[in-house]
């Protein structure tokens, strides 16, 4: 017994020593400990708040996943770093073969990292069934212009599309509904399970998945069979790692265990940030929007509600266009690493105009009490308006609690509304705003092509994203005349009207464009080369 | 809050009478009956937390009522079968339960059974952790403080028992958080590992899911290393509650068996005061921390939901967090049985522990 007892007390004093010399032999610093050294420029890890709602290009249309889809599957367009052009991936050539015929050429020996030949019928598999599975959170509002589409041969893809010209087509392909996916692996008509994605390795694009934890830490491996658009990785291998808390992410990058960090740090951090030498601060051109959506069934006065009245309705979305102060927003939530919006295209794209600015608020971008009081008093309103205003907390970055927090000040100080400021986690929110349970709420937007017309299709024809029961006739022919407008001069006017018409029926409310920002240690290269107007974060550009 | 336990001391310096044995219905007998004892706990545990989830109706309408249109809310309420009379969905689920099917998330469609096993290894990491530090700190410093006992060390230690289970664990998290890790940068802020050590602990064939045991398995010493590094400051937060626990529990027992007879007899014989406390009282001082560590899981288990979150810590404390946030009752549901589930068995295993050493719990 007593032999038993100085065992275990030996055991527990050298467990004892052996923790506390292990752990003072390790740290935080030391740049990771991610870099495993290999011949082609290690490893490295990228850090974010952003969750992935599916591996499935079918289901999702958010920017977390899109992020892991753009490192692992194929597209038949994209487009090269620094560059927003979409031009061929996986295709040896991609024309308009006719106004309305689109033709694709794939390049020979493609396959899947599970050994099956890519051929076009995987590629027609793969258009086809976002279209058909046209999941709510999916991208199929991005295909409304295609007919259809068919294997001509092994190597031969043909899209017939409803508009002729459709001048932003190949960014489509280039796009969240452009990924091809392996037809001997994902079902036709429902989306496939993350897990059941890893395990059938149906990946052809620049890496390929290794080891899977949802939202926790994905681990990519360069994929030796790539041949497409954007050769080889400039690292062996890619890690990601996803961070509840941005504050963690802002820490772990200056602390050297992640590599880079990308989306979405607070406008504080990243002021932080660049006062810190082991660190540099990235930023690139900014197509981010965020935004109001009114749901047109169940915002006040809305179609579906016990009181609806379109007239008072749309009084409603103009009163809080009147007053909103984006300014107040932009300087003292965001420190002014956002901008006010004044339209739904962000400034600097061509064709780019703000309507907003003279048709609310004082004329000049500031609010006006007093307009929207008129706008009320118009339509017949009396006493306050009760608004359920929903927010995110988790997918648009830490800040959002403080800007709905002032718009809920800014639009109560007016004496004109009621607001309920609720907030919801983001896999629950994606799901329940487009099943009408949110009357008024917050989006954003990172573009998916750059072109105007990626703030409008999307948004504003029947069967779009929103799911928000906007419907009009004149701005559907006017996003469908941009879209095929040949003439660029032209195109811009028509952009241009088509704003100014969705700026009247006021079916979202802009409020703030962004630039792109990532915090990379200081011997990580190649952090800019992926902040262009694509706004695709291409991992395999980054090294050290 | 905890009462003193007291168990025969040891008798190494040959200080006590010999003792007869008690009769009794012996340790198999006991340890039966404890065994059998688990399942109407567990049964009953798993009927509270399935009626009680229900109060506010069925798990759809908690997460979506009031967000989705009636019919499409009832469609989907149909769907589940959450419409169907309630005992018939109790039966339903103590079906499954048996089966092993605790459902599937609804936020982000998981298998909740699969979810609870890739989580559920990091809590009970996180647990071990806290429960070392518990041990190492608490024993040590009670004894320390029953040894210099109406001195300045025994004051010190008693005043730091209070602030360690005086202090909200969350705020202990961010307070270790904000000095070790973000001040003086010894220690990792979060997470359970570097992402280097995180691949290689998981990428293994048959890995526990419990970091530092897969390390030592795979003889990674650098993982090993790292792991350890990154559990310091979460099991400090987690432990430290009970340490201060223990820390009074021992102190109060070890005083306790100083004032008894035959430590006295110990004295008289020129037995040292260090030796008395070391070798005579600790044992009786170790029964009552036994006893009360079964208790100290289920308080750990709460704390591990704050600490969880405070550091990052991707165990099913974390994840009850998020499941809360987004109503997801039904992973919420299956997480809170499982913790029930393992408050059962560790209070039947702490059971076991006590009725071996000492042989008066079982009558």
């Amino acid at each position: 017994m007593a032999k038993n007892q100085r065992a275990l007390r030996s055991a527990i004093a050298l467990a004892g020593v052996s923790a506390f010399a292990l752990t003072a032999c390790t740290g935080p610093s030391g740049g990771g400990g991610t870099s495993t050294g290999g011949a082609g420029g290690g490893t490295i890890t990228y850090g974010t708040t952003d969750k992935v709602v599916t591996l499935d290009p079918a289901g999702s249309y958010d920017a977390g996943s899109f992020m892991v889809m753009n490192q692992v599957y194929p597209f038949l367009m994209n487009s090269k770093p620094g560059s927003s052009d979409a031009v061929p991936d996986i295709a040896e050539s991609a024309s308009f073969t006719t106004p309305t015929e689109y033709t694709v050429k794939l390049k020979p020996g493609l396959k899947f990292a599970n050994g099956h030949a890519l051929t076009s019928s995987d590629v027609k598999f793969s258009i086809d069934r976002v279209v058909k599975i046209a999941d709510p959170n999916g991208p199929a509002a991005l295909l409304s212009n295609l007919k259809s589409v068919a294997a001509k041969d092994d190597s031969t893809v043909v899209f017939t599309l409803k508009a002729g010209n459709d001048q932003v087509f190949p960014g489509v392909l280039a796009a969240n509904s452009g990924p091809i996916v392996d037809e001997e692996v994902f079902p036709a008509d429902k989306v496939l399970g993350d897990d059941e994605i890893v395990k059938g390795k149906p990946f052809a694009g620049p890496y390929t998945i290794e080891s899977y934890k949802k939202n926790e830490l994905v681990s990519l491996k360069a994929n030796p069979d790539y041949q497409g658009l954007l050769g080889k990785p400039a690292n062996d291998g890619a890690n990601i790692k996803y961070y509840a808390d941005s504050n963690n992410l802002k820490l772990d990058v200056q602390q050297g265990n992640i590599d880079v960090a990308g989306r979405s740090l607070t406008a504080t951090d990243a002021a932080d940030l660049e006062k810190d030498s082991k660190v540099k601060v990235h930023k690139g051109p900014g197509g981010e929007l965020r935004y109001i959506v009114f749901n047109f069934d169940t915002m006040p006065f809305g179609a579906k509600t016990a009181d609806a009245d379109p007239k008072k309705a749309l009084a409603v979305r103009q009163a809080m266009a009147d007053i909103v102060d984006r300014d107040a927003i932009a300087t003292q939530v965001y420190k002014g690493t956002y901008l006010p919006a004044y339209s739904v295209v962000p400034d600097g794209f061509n064709g780019a105009i703000q309507p907003l600015k003279e048709m609310y608020g004082d004329g000049n971008g500031k609010p006006s009490l007093d307009k929207a009081k008129k706008a009320f008093a118009d339509a017949g309103i009396t006493g306050t308006v009760n608004i359920k205003l929903q927010y995110n907390p988790d997918h648009y970055g830490k800040s959002s609690g403080d800007e709905y927090a002032m718009i809920k000040e800014q639009l109560e100080k007016s004496g004109l509304f009621k607001v309920d400021l609720q907030s919801t986690e983001w896999v629950t929110y994606s799901k329940a705003r487009t099943a009408d349970a949110y009357p008024v709420y917050q989006l954003g937007w990172f573009p998916d092509y750059s072109d105007a017309d990626n703030y409008l299709t999307p948004f504003f024809v029947p069967g779009n994203f929103l799911k928000n029961h906007y419907e009009n006739s004149a701005v559907t022919e006017l996003v469908t005349k941009q879209l095929t407008t040949v003439d660029k001069g032209e195109r811009e006017k028509v952009l241009g009207e088509a704003q100014t018409a969705v700026a009247k029926d006021l079916s979202t409310l802009p409020l703030l464009q962004g630039a792109q920002l990532m915090v990379a240690g200081a011997d990580v290269k190649g952090v800019e080369q992926t902040l262009d107007a694509s706004f695709k974060t291409r991992l395999g550009v980054i090294s050290k | 809050m905890t009462t003193l336990i007291e168990a025969p001391p040891s008798d190494a310096d040959g200080l006590l009478p010999t003792k007869k044995k008690k009769s009794g219905g012996g340790l198999g007998q006991y340890l039966l009956i404890r065994f059998l004892l688990i399942f109407p706990t567990i049964f009953i545990l798993v009927t509270m937390v399935f009626f009680l989830m229900r109060i506010t109706g069925d798990p759809i309408t908690a997460a979506l009522g009031g967000r989705l249109p009636p019919d499409q809310l009832q469609e989907r309420i149909h769907a589940a079968g959450y419409d169907r009379p309630l005992p018939v969905q109790y039966f339903e689920y103590l079906g499954q339960l048996v089966t092993g099917n605790f459902g599937t998330t609804l936020s982000d469609n998981r298998k909740v059974i699969e979810m609870l096993a890739t989580y559920g290894s990091a809590t009970l990491e996180l647990t071990i952790n806290a429960l070392i530090v518990a041990l190492l700190v608490g024993i040590p410093f009670g004894m320390i403080a029953a040894h210099r006992r109406d001195h300045l060390p025994d004051a010190v230690l008693r005043v730091f028992a209070i602030l360690c289970y005086a202090t909200p664990v969350f705020f202990a998290g961010m307070l270790l958080k904000l000095t070790f890790a973000v001040w003086l940068g010894w220690l990792p802020v979060a997470g359970r590992a570097r992402t280097s050590s995180e691949l290689a602990l998981t990428g293994l064939q048959a890995p526990t899911g419990i970091y530092w045991l897969d390390a030592l398995r795979s003889g990674n010493m650098a993982a090993l290393g790292d792991v350890m590094a990154h559990a310091v400051l979460p099991a400090l937060a987690l432990g430290l509650l009970t340490a201060g626990i223990f820390l009074r529990l021992v102190r109060t027992n070890v005083i306790g068996t100083l004032g008894r007879d035959y430590i006295e007899a110990g004295r008289s014989r020129g037995v040292s005061e260090f030796r008395l406390v070391t070798k005579h009282a600790y044992k009786p001082a170790l029964i009552p921390i036994i006893t009360v560590m079964g208790l100290q899981i289920a308080v750990m288990l709460g704390g591990a939901v704050l600490t969880e979150t405070t550091f990052e810590w991707k165990g099913l404390g974390f994840q009850l967090a998020n499941y809360l946030t987004a109503r997801d009752f039904v992973a919420v549901q299956g997480i809170v049985v499982l913790l029930a589930v393992i408050v059962a068995v560790t209070n039947f295993i702490v059971d076991i522990v006590a009725a071996l050493i000492d042989p008066r719990v079982r009558y």
